[in-house]
């Protein structure tokens, strides 16, 4: 079998990967980055579409946590990540979850002022703005409804560069940190799937992958390292930790932001092409609301819904969006990895708080959406009742339940939380996994909850901050 | 893909197009084969149990062609068993987002 040496090998390349790929690099280390999916052009398939779909996402976008309801998710799986796929939203940890991360997981070094002079970094070298201009339709809705009926609303700052002529371009990993990493003498290898770390004693000492090349031919290989930092997102990290032997609260307390949404019919065109970026964060941080991706399959899919028919609404996509309700869950979930399957079993269980703040979520979007004109609206509930009035609205209380519900969600983390709490944590305070010197974990795994907001931003200045505190022991 | 599978995906598809029906069936194929295993198995188990029962009712008459597989689904769909429930929705959601994507490039 052909080896591999490196002084650190990076596993994952989305938002924990390439920063930690990039600043160390940057500080003069070896580095060799693996990761499991393709090398896609950013720019080469449309945002969102089918073709997306099957290059950039893990099981073509369709993964499933079991429980009662089951509930879909999404992840990236490419050079990159999720940082590919997703609609770029940046939103800095909140100061006060900090402060409560921080004294209830016992994380060392954990303040808002410490997070924020890495996130300063981040900013400077992603770019991250808002609009140079008018928010487009979708977006300017939540706006619109937000302020007739007197709910704070916000526009979501974006990793995202602005031309003169206000064109933008998302500023993914594949663009920025990955290149940075490269021009740094970093080495990544797409198409390699890390089986399991090779463990001596207390120490990692390297790592069994399977490349796969252009003709399909597949090439085993062991990649010694001297420091291995493991990125590979809350869902794959675990399982490379437990299938290494590793277990250790590791795959416990998965957490995300399961969500509702409703289709919602305007008089007038909405676009498609974009995510909407404003927020209303009026009942945040336990809930927020927002739009998603709307394009003519995601609004077909969004229809289907309920279970009803709805081929007049479809003739009509053109004037169709779709916008989401999401909870910060009181439930939990687990990743277990399960000898001879090479995906893991992901699993959560919704609370029946949980249940009760979605019904809540998914009345509030509909009171917005009205307010903001829209004259039909179609929940994803099951046989729930299209509304196009606000005395309907009552009608989904009811309609949501365990059977009825259709979520999803985005957002998975928590699953090697880190603190100085080792009742309940998986790594130290700096991603430091317990019982091994050289091995760490640097990405939404170590989030000790979910943060009611997208959590790139927070994934990047921990990792960043890790990194920090890595270069300097 | 199962031929069950097939079966309920051609009698999802609304475009009478081959191309279009040809596409979609290989969008639905490359998903259920990226599918994590232990939900590819239970989703082949459903196909297998419920392909039987629709063998079944063909034989006595009650299930002929497309139409009625799809008024079957739909039946299914908002029926009281659960992983029957997830079973129709499932392969519904692969169908509607591949043909209503097909639909747009192709428009574009």
């Amino acid at each position: 079998m052909e080896t591999l040496d490196t002084e650190i090998l990076v596993i994952g390349s989305g938002a924990g990967g390439s920063i930690t790929a990039a600043r160390l690099a940057d500080a003069g280390r070896q580095v060799v980055v693996v990761e499991e999916g393709p090398w896609v052009d950013a720019g080469a398939h449309e945002p969102f579409s089918l073709e997306e779909m099957v290059a950039k996402y893990r099981h073509h976008g369709a993964s499933l946590a079991l429980g009662n309801p089951n509930i879909a998710y999404a992840e990236g799986r490419c050079v990159g990540g999720s940082t590919e796929v997703n609609s770029g939203l940046y939103h800095r940890l909140p100061e006060s979850l900090v402060a409560d991360w921080e004294a209830r997981y016992a994380i060392d070094e954990f303040t808002p002022a410490e997070l924020g002079r890495h996130a300063d970094r981040v900013e400077q070298d992603l770019g991250v703005s808002t609009l140079p201009g008018a928010p487009p339709p979708s977006s300017a809705m939540l706006e619109r409804g937000a302020t007739k009926l007197g709910w704070r609303h916000v526009e979501f700052a974006r990793v995202f560069r602005y031309d003169a002529a206000g064109r933008g371009t998302k500023q993914t990993m594949s663009r920025t940190m990955l290149p940075r990493a490269l021009g740094a003498g970093a080495r990544i290898i797409a198409d390699c799937r890390v089986q399991r770390l090779v463990c001596d004693g207390d120490r990692i000492v390297g790592a069994r992958v399977r490349r796969r090349h252009a003709g399909g031919a597949v090439e085993r290989l062991v990649i010694r390292a001297d420091h291995v930092f493991v990125c590979a997102g809350a869902v794959e990290t675990p399982a490379l930790l437990q299938r290494s032997g590793i277990r250790r609260n590791a795959g416990n307390g998965l957490k995300m932001h399961p969500t509702v949404k409703i289709a919602a019919r305007f008089p007038h065109p909405i676009d498609h092409g974009d995510v909407p970026m404003h927020r209303v964060t009026e009942f945040a941080p336990s809930l927020t609301i927002g739009g998603s991706a709307s394009r003519r399959g995601h609004i077909a899919m969004a229809l289907a819904d309920t279970g009803l028919p709805f081929d007049a609404a479809l003739a009509d996509w053109e004037n169709i969006s779709v916008y989401y309700a999401a909870i910060r869950s009181e439930g939990s979930g687990r990743v277990l990895a399960v000898p001879g399957l090479a995906s893991p079993v992901v699993t959560y269980k919704l609370t029946d708080g949980d249940l009760s703040r979605l019904a809540r979520g998914i009345v509030h979007l509909g009171e917005l959406l009205l307010a903001a004109g829209a004259t039909e609206l179609h929940p994803s509930i099951l046989g729930g009742p299209v509304v196009r009035r606000v005395d309907e609205l009552g009608a989904w209380w009811d309609a949501l339940t365990r059977s009825r519900a259709n979520l999803m969600t985005v957002h998975l983390t928590s699953t090697v939380r880190m603190g100085e709490d080792r009742q309940r944590t998986g790594a130290d305070s700096f991603g430091r996994v317990w019982g091994h010197r050289n091995l760490r974990v640097n990405d939404a795994s170590l989030l000790p909850d979910a943060p009611g907001v997208n959590p790139q931003a927070a994934i990047m200045a921990i990792a960043a901050r890790n990194c920090h505190e890595f270069l300097a022991s | 893909m199962l031929w069950f599978e097939r079966a309920v995906v051609s009698a999802l598809v609304a475009s009478d197009d081959p191309a279009v029906r040809s596409a979609v069936e290989a969008f639905v194929d490359g998903s259920l084969r990226d599918k994590p295993e232990h939900l590819r198995v239970g989703v082949a188990g459903e196909s297998i149990l419920l392909g039987g029962y629709a063998v079944g009712l063909r034989a006595v008459g009650r299930l002929d062609g497309a139409d009625a597989l799809r008024a079957r689904l739909e039946s299914w769909e908002s029926g009281p068993i659960g992983v029957v429930r997830q079973y129709v929705r499932a392969m519904k959601s692969l169908v509607i987002f591949a043909e209503n994507e097909l639909a747009t490039s192709r428009a574009a």
